[in-house]
């Protein structure tokens, strides 16, 4: 770790591996997320203004044209870096890092400057240029454990805190561990995903009845060395950031990919 | 005949909605209440959540899923993680339930048509007269067959309840896909002798073979193949990472994620399935234990690789690599679907195509072709698996036939079928049990809301199966929304709705049950006494109880070991397909496609449906036409230019999207848009692809061939900026550093 990286201290440290080799690019984890967080309706215009708020997207690239394109699908949220660089250009410290490695984005605080999503190389923050408003009879649907942002307010992925918070505060006050890959935790996203691309876990956990460590913590680890098909996402930058990609099998090419090598992070 | 307040009371009233809480293990010892937002039951505490299981409809099967609900709201919906099909997994659609179940603008009460038919003057009516209404119609008919029921495809007991009402008033009843599935069936059956669709075992598979089949996003069970594919690309297990070939005349979500997608001319299709067999029969006849099938090669020849060069468009060594593939891997798979089968000979394609595995002996095995058993109940009078079951030369059939009394439930033939409305104009009397204004509901002359199915009962009989028998069970998650609007108005449970009718009628259905929930609990009291299964439980009541709680019954241990085929059947000359059009005024291949949000648009009313990109255009809220990108600068046509789509039957327009990965001679549009009428979402936006497809149907079953139209392009001069969600900069989003995704070619944790 470089030493401008921000130590995290607590007992958990939360992080995400997604396989891009499994991910099919259906969209699961985009519409679990908007449910789950009360997310504005992306409508026709919002599109068509390019201010369509997705806290989970799925970009597609293209590679080479017909008889031989290729389509490649990459889920991208906030990593969580623990070297961000939203961090330190809020005016206001309305994101900081906390305890638990999670990038955290206070509404109440936030002044609407926009720095931060300037400076995210990711761009997985998004702005609320208007009001979000729901028919009245959508709003039975709202998450009660979500704030409703307002105009003027960022956001982004918080890897489902409230959802943390929740079953954390519940495990420890009834001093039973909460179990790696227990459904009541994982992000929505996590527990939509049809193909098992996303995992979601933290990397501190030791198992108290089997000593194993949590699923991403072994992918993470198995991944990032030599053989391994983990890489940071545009890790030269030094965000550190907490999600490991697995990179996807060209099985078609009999080469490496352009690009060279994984950085680590 | 009238009804009178105390029948329909006794109907309808008092019906108590009672759920029990989803949990993996362990049975209640009573069954909880869910409770309005009003009302709170003593022991229920704010901000605390409880999750119910129930059934989330799909197109073809149903997934099992969890909702949670608090304070009588429902909040989100998840997988359940132990229903067969998806095993905690789901997708947009199932997510997008909440949506429907609190839409804006559903209907709630019953309605009777005030003005034209079509003008949308409407006046809310009770239960009670819209009932009385009916009734006396259906007294009045002049033939019973002239009562028709056109519903989507049934299964388990609501197919049981609507059998019997059926037959005991001599109607007559069609089940409708837009997509149908016809050929599919014939395939499955003529191949594999067959009536149930078997389960593919992509996840032991080292080799999958999908010809036109989009299976990981929009066929037949796409949650339980997506399932499977995690376990197939995954390097750590056994076979190490399979491979995934897809061949189709356009890029499907499948061939996006496939390792090679291989583009034939339209139609041809099958003449390469029997190419590839050629090969398999000719070079590795003793290393699959086939030598016995050699006399094939007397028909085969003619489809030897070189001889058919010229109809695929694929090169000699391809379709050899194909075969060589096929035959070198252990657990090779081969499915067909889609457009493959939506042409005039989709039917003779399908059966080439399934008739590999039996070439590569995969039937019955794992990673292969895995077929489903029949369920262990008596299951007379549930639904019909004959594949013409859903043919639509019976809606065809309607056009020349005397209909009286038309009920529409679940099916928007308006939509689906060009041409259906010559079929209302003679009908006096059309019923719509639809929730939501739609294209059909809007022609109907009385509607009768039904429950949204976060609010019903039932039950479905996944077809394709995952290898056991299953059934899975729905319960209500909240109380109805519109109960507040009294007993005479609100929506109602269809198949209440219809049990009541015919007891107007003072007709026995002879179902030994007063509501739909009781039809439910008899035969949940049949699985009772079978004593096996996932459900244990010591008495019908917590049997009951415990199959509510995981979300269904299903038998693990009870599996196909020796479905045995028979003869197969050797192959046949193919039929060329037909193609509606002359080639010199409409040179491209129409390619309709699915997408994942909207299907085939039924979704269209959801906002996070329509508001879900298209994973490979990320497209929006519109219809779009793909056309090749050197295609579009040849006739100078860009991005968000409106064109017009026109055909021997008609012309749509559609926002022009250039496309790399599209071949020249083809124009693929997505189904979904361009209602008629409808809600808010799906009103006055985009157009209908199938309004102008060629009614041809398939030569050997009679199913619509909606995959056989050619069409032309041409520019209105009008450009518009395209709703999407990618990039703005003109240049195609390439990671030309690979920045962004790194790829691997070998295989490595």
């Amino acid at each position: 770790m470089s030493d401008n990286s921000v130590k995290t201290s607590g007992k958990r440290k939360w992080s995400m591996a997604v396989d891009i080799d499994k991910c099919t690019g259906c969209q699961a984890c985009v519409v679990a997320c908007q449910s789950e967080n009360n997310i504005p309706i992306n409508t026709e215009d919002l599109f068509k203004q390019r201010r369509a708020i997705q806290w989970i997207r799925i970009e597609r690239y293209w590679e080479g044209e017909f008889p031989n394109a290729k389509v490649r699908f990459i889920p991208l949220l906030c990593q969580h870096c623990d070297n961000a660089p939203c961090e330190p250009v809020c005016p206001v410290y309305a994101t900081y890092h906390n305890q638990e490695g999670l990038n955290v984005q206070v509404y109440n605080r936030c002044i609407g400057s926009r720095l931060c999503v300037n400076n995210c190389p990711y761009h997985i923050r998004f702005f609320n240029f208007w009001e979000p408003s729901w028919p009245d009879s959508l709003k039975n649907q709202l998450n009660p454990d979500v704030t409703v942002r307002s105009r003027g307010i960022m956001e982004k992925c918080t890897f489902c805190i409230q959802r943390i918070r929740r079953t954390t505060r519940e495990s420890d006050k009834n001093n039973q561990q909460l179990k790696d890959g227990d459904r009541r935790l994982n992000p929505a996203c996590v527990n939509a995903c049809p193909t098992d691309a996303l995992v979601f876990g933290d990397l501190n956990y030791v198992d108290l009845d089997t000593g194993e460590k949590s699923k991403v913590a072994k992918l993470k680890e198995e991944s990032l060395s030599k053989n391994g098909r983990g890489y940071k996402l545009m890790g030269e930058l030094g965000t550190e950031p907490n999600v490991t990609y697995l990179k996807k099998v060209d099985a078609d090419s009999g080469h490496s990919s352009h690009g060279g090598d994984s950085s680590h992070g | 005949m009238k009804i009178s307040r105390r029948r329909f009371l006794k109907l309808f009233g008092g019906s108590v909605t009672a759920a029990a809480i989803f949990q993996a293990c362990g049975i209640p010892e009573k069954e909880l209440i869910v409770e309005a937002p009003l009302e709170m039951p003593e022991d229920m505490v704010s901000g605390t959540d409880n999750w119910y299981a129930t059934l989330s409809p799909g197109e073809s099967v149903s997934s099992g899923i969890v909702v949670r609900v608090m304070e009588g709201r429902a909040k989100k919906i998840e997988g359940n993680p132990d229903y067969p099909i998806n095993q905690g997994k789901h997708n947009v659609v199932a997510e997008s339930g909440l949506q429907g179940l609190y839409h804006p603008d559903r209907i709630s009460s019953p309605r009777i048509r005030r003005g034209d038919r079509g003008e949308g003057k409407w006046e809310e009516i009770s239960w009670t007269d819209a009932l009385s209404r009916i009734s006396e119609s259906i007294t009045n008919l002049k033939k019973s067959s002239g009562l028709v029921l056109i519903t989507d495809p049934l299964t388990s007991h609501l197919s049981l309840v609507i059998n019997q009402f059926v037959s005991k008033f001599k109607a007559k009843h069609i089940q409708y896909e837009v997509i149908e599935d016809t050929n599919l069936r014939w395939a499955v059956k003529n191949v594999f002798k067959q009536d149930r669709i078997p389960d593919f075992d992509i996840d032991n598979s080292d080799y999958v073979l999908s010809f036109g089949a989009d299976f990981l996003n929009t066929w037949k069970s796409p949650l339980r193949y997506s399932r499977g594919y995690s376990n197939f690309r995954e390097q750590s297990i056994g076979h190490g990472r399979g491979t995934l070939v897809y061949v189709g005349s356009h890029l499907s979500l499948t061939g996006a994620n496939a390792d090679k997608w291989i583009y034939v001319n339209p139609g041809s299709e099958g003449i390469l399935a029997y190419s590839i067999s050629y090969v398999l029969l000719d070079k590795y006849a003793s290393e699959l234990n086939i030598s016995d099938k050699k006399d094939w090669l007397k028909v085969l020849s003619q489809y030897s690789p070189s001889k058919v060069k010229e109809f695929t468009g694929l090169p000699e060594s391809q379709v050899e690599e194909l075969a060589h593939g096929l035959a070198k891997h252990k657990n090779p798979l081969v499915l067909g679907g889609g457009t493959v089968g939506a042409y005039t000979n989709g039917m003779q394609n399908l059966e080439a195509i399934y008739t590999l595995n039996v070439l590569l002996g995969n039937l019955g095995k794992k990673g292969g072709v895995v077929f489903n058993p029949i369920l262990p109940i008596a299951m007379d009078g549930f639904s019909d698996l004959s594949p013409d079951l859903a043919n639509s030369s019976r809606i065809d059939e309607l056009k020349s036939g005397d209909l009286e009394i038309l009920l529409l439930r679940g099916a928007n033939p308006i939509y689906g079928t060009p041409g259906f409305k010559s079929v209302l104009s003679k009908t006096p009397l059309i019923v719509s049990f639809s929730g939501i204004m739609d294209d059909s509901a809007m022609m109907a002359d009385i509607i009768l809301p039904e429950n949204h199915y976060l609010e019903e009962w039932g039950s479905d009989i996944p077809n394709p199966g995952p290898g056991y028998p299953t059934i899975g069970f729905q319960q209500p998650v909240v109380r109805p929304v519109f109960e507040k609007r009294g007993i005479h108005l609100g929506t109602k449970s269809f198949p209440d709705v219809m049990m009541a009718l015919a007891e107007i009628q003072n007709i026995d259905l002879e179902l030994n049950a007063s509501n739909y929930e009781n039809v439910l609990r008899n035969m949940t009291d049949e699985l009772f006494k079978l004593n096996r299964g996932s459900i244990k439980a010591k008495n019908p009541r917590d049997f009951w109880n415990g199959v509510l709680q995981r979300g269904g019954w299903w038998d693990v241990d009870d599996k196909v070991s020796n479905h045995k085929i028979g003869s197969t059947n050797g192959p046949r000359e193919l039929t060329p397909a037909k193609f509606l059009g002359d080639k010199n005024i409409y040179p491209f291949h129409l390619v309709p496609f699915e997408l994942g949000s909207l299907t085939d648009g039924r979704g269209a009313n959801l906002p996070w449906l329509q508001a879900t990109p298209d994973p490979i255009t990320t497209v929006t809220w519109s219809t779009w036409v793909e056309i090749n990108l050197n295609k579009a600068k040849e006739l100078g046509i860009k991005e968000g230019d409106i064109v017009k789509i026109t055909s021997e039957y008609g012309e749509i327009e559609a926002f022009a999207y250039p496309h790399p990965a599209i071949s020249p001679d083809v124009l693929a549009i997505p189904i979904g848009q361009g209602h008629e009428s409808g809600d808010r979402y799906s009103s006055d936006r985009g157009s209908n692809v199938l309004s102008i497809l060629a009614t041809d149907k398939d030569k050997d079953s009679g199913a619509w061939a909606w995959a056989s139209t050619r069409v032309s392009i041409s520019s209105t001069g009008n450009n518009l900026p395209l709703s999407k969600f990618e990039n703005t900069a003109p240049d195609l989003s390439v990671d030309a550093h690979g920045h962004i995704i790194k790829t691997t070619s070998g295989e490595s944790k």
